[in-house]
């Protein structure tokens, strides 16, 4: 399914930290939201998993607004991989993943031989089958982000939304989420902090700033040395992969770029109306 | 699981403990058996001893609406000793309900169904009618200090508390775990200062122990008309929590997993505080507020099934009344001739209980 935002402006306690966002992501398609922290990528992201409500615009989903949808219903289209962690309930990593069939159920409703075979479906998918019985609470964070992505794969989503999946994950473990991502092949909207890695498995990239987007396109069109200076101020060179041909970016990591500071960066965020 | 493999598994040191250790349908079996069990031996138990055998011939005689059979214990039985043990089971299953459900509400295993404020109300509720009441030379049935005026006097109190905090929680759209902690805190905070004073305005001694052993707990003088409103608001709390079992699993991983999982958080949030907070008036209201039942009933059950509120629920409520009937049973007969508060029972019996259970669980993580 086709998710489209459109206009989307999001206020937290007052403050604007998305200001008229416009974007599209096509059926299949992997969308990125890249951009310096507090740019706005997660409340982009909570808005179309319904954690926030918009303050104006809308999102739809294959045409239709999310807001004119039961959250249970939305819940069917749209999985979600938000940032945050249980806490330790004792609860096993087959009973985490059995979450994902919340919005088809009806109070009292147990699970079916329906739902047995998705939540297991979701959890071989990931890699993760073996682990059913054991205790969420203590898997390591690489494994945990797969009983996660198998959650939400066990809602059966049209659209899946990620946000950082891959924070605190170290490089082979990010390398294997991506590639379960991509080996979905379902509409995806993931906010990535590490460029290179949205240049390797985005289709389109979405650039935000300060709450608003300031750029969207293929990776190889957007990522240019002169928007890396300015919404991320950092001089860099984006040459192709060795390995890939994907975009790839040096960072100059001893020198920020030109006439570019952190508390310039900072001014700019959220100062939108 | 059977007891088998768990033992094979702690052979193993470096196999993860599984989460469940139980399977819910044959424990819940035994804990049903145990309370019938316990119900007979807290009614058989006292100060005549009265064998199992009577103890159900009586019942039966009553149930059946015979008269009761001369030269048995009928009043002891079906009078005295019968409706305490099962408000104790009530109040236990009450407790023990609440307890998972708060926890889970505020997303913290060390909240109790007092946490919120609810209780204080309660007790601020009794303690005046205790004390004013007397004072302005109403009649209450002291012997009790359980009388229906108390009751209602302490349900309206909780009532007053859950609105304080309503009120206090539901600012900036919120209804989060930290502002109804707080807001609990706080008002709980301000009641308790004005139930101490009250406290301090007792007159006499009788006043005094009545005051202290409503503020510590009791099941005493307990009667057939009394068990009706706890026992319909148990079954209903239970009802209402079970059907919302699956949000409340969500609401573990926290708000935002919830949300994108279709469940209306804020919402989820607001009726499970309404019931629990009327649950927890109601169980106050009768027994004062028992501590202890509504902490450790939930870990220990987490424990044995693991968290699945559609399990745990359910088994919380039938541990928290097996829990509440022994003890009850222990506060009625472990001194001759005088009663121990059941709150002090619970803490000596239930803290080392707890304090054993995590030690145990965080050695094997």
């Amino acid at each position: 399914m086709r998710i489209a935002v459109e206009d989307l402006s999001v206020a937290l306690a007052g403050r604007t930290v998305l200001a008229g966002a416009n974007l599209i992501a096509e059926e299949g398609e992997i969308a990125g939201l890249v951009g310096p922290n507090g740019s706005g990528k997660s409340s982009l992201l909570r808005t179309v998993y319904r954690h926030l409500r918009p303050s104006a615009g809308r999102v739809l989903l294959a045409g239709r607004d999310l807001a004119e949808l039961r959250p249970a219903q939305s819940a069917r289209h749209i999985g979600a991989l938000p940032q945050e962690r249980g806490g330790d309930f004792e609860l096993s990593v087959l009973e985490v993943v059995a979450m994902g069939r919340t919005p088809y159920k009806r109070a009292f409703a147990a699970d079916d031989a329906e739902d047995h075979r998705i939540t297991a479906e979701a959890l071989a998918r990931v890699g993760m089958a073996e682990a059913a019985d054991r205790r969420f609470a203590q898997l390591s964070g690489g494994e945990r982000q797969r009983v996660l992505l198998a959650r939400a794969l066990a809602q059966q989503p049209d659209v899946l939304v990620l946000d950082e999946p891959t924070n605190h994950l170290d490089v082979r473990h990010q390398v294997e989420l991506l590639a379960l991502l991509r080996e979905q092949r379902r509409t995806t909207l993931v906010a990535l902090h590490d460029l290179n890695a949205a240049a390797s498995v985005c289709d389109r990239l979405h650039v935000l700033h300060g709450g608003a987007l300031v750029a969207s396109g293929a990776p190889r069109e957007v990522l240019t040395a002169e928007l890396l200076a300015e919404v991320f101020g950092v001089r860099a060179a984006v040459v192709e992969h060795p390995l890939t041909g994907d975009p790839l970016i040096a960072f100059d990591h001893r020198n920020p770029a030109e006439g570019s500071t952190a508390a310039g960066a900072a001014d700019r965020t959220g100062s939108r109306p | 699981m059977t007891s088998a493999t768990t033992r094979e598994r702690r052979d193993q040191p470096r196999r993860p403990r599984p989460a469940r250790i139980l399977r819910a349908g044959p424990l819940a079996a035994l804990l049903t058996a145990a309370l019938v069990l316990a119900l007979t031996a807290a009614v058989s138990l006292g100060s005549v001893d009265v064998p199992p055998g009577e103890v159900w011939s009586v019942v039966a005689r009553r149930l059946a609406g015979q008269a009761p059979a001369p030269g048995t214990h009928d009043l002891i039985v079906w009078q005295l000793r019968a409706p305490r043990a099962l408000l104790a089971a009530l109040v236990g299953a009450g407790l023990g309900l609440v307890g998972t459900a708060v926890q889970a509400l505020v997303r913290n295993p060390l909240a109790d169904p007092y946490l919120l404020g609810i209780s204080s109300g309660a007790s601020l509720g009794a303690v005046a009618a205790i004390v004013l009441g007397t004072t302005l030379g109403l009649q209450l049935p002291f012997g009790s200090a359980l009388g229906l005026t108390v009751s209602l006097a302490a349900f309206a109190g909780a009532l007053a508390a859950f609105s304080l905090v309503w009120l206090m929680a539901r600012r900036g759209g919120g209804f989060s775990p930290l502002r109804l902690v707080l807001a609990g805190i706080g008002i709980a905070q301000f009641l308790g200062g004005i139930t101490s004073y009250l406290v301090l305005q007792t007159r006499d001694e009788q006043q005094t122990r009545g005051v202290l052993f409503w503020l510590m707990g009791s099941l005493g003088g307990a009667v057939w008309a009394q068990l009706a409103v706890p026992a319909v608001a148990v079954a209903i709390g239970l009802a209402l929590l079970q059907a919302r079992a699956r949000g409340l699993n969500a609401m573990l991983m926290g708000d935002e997993t919830a949300a994108g999982l279709g469940v209306d958080v804020t919402r989820l949030r607001r009726e499970v505080f309404v019931v629990t907070s009327v649950l927890t008036g109601v169980l106050v209201a009768v027994s004062g507020a028992i501590g202890f039942v509504g902490l450790m009933v939930p870990h220990v059950c987490r424990l044995l099934v693991g968290g699945d509120h559609r399990r745990l629920l359910p088994l919380s409520a039938l541990t928290g009344a097996l829990l509440l009937v022994v003890v009850d049973t222990v506060a009625r007969t472990a001194l001759d001739g005088q009663e121990l508060p059941i709150g002090v029972v619970t803490a000596v019996l239930g803290a080392p209980t707890l304090l054993y259970l995590l030690d145990r669980r965080l050695e094997r993580n």
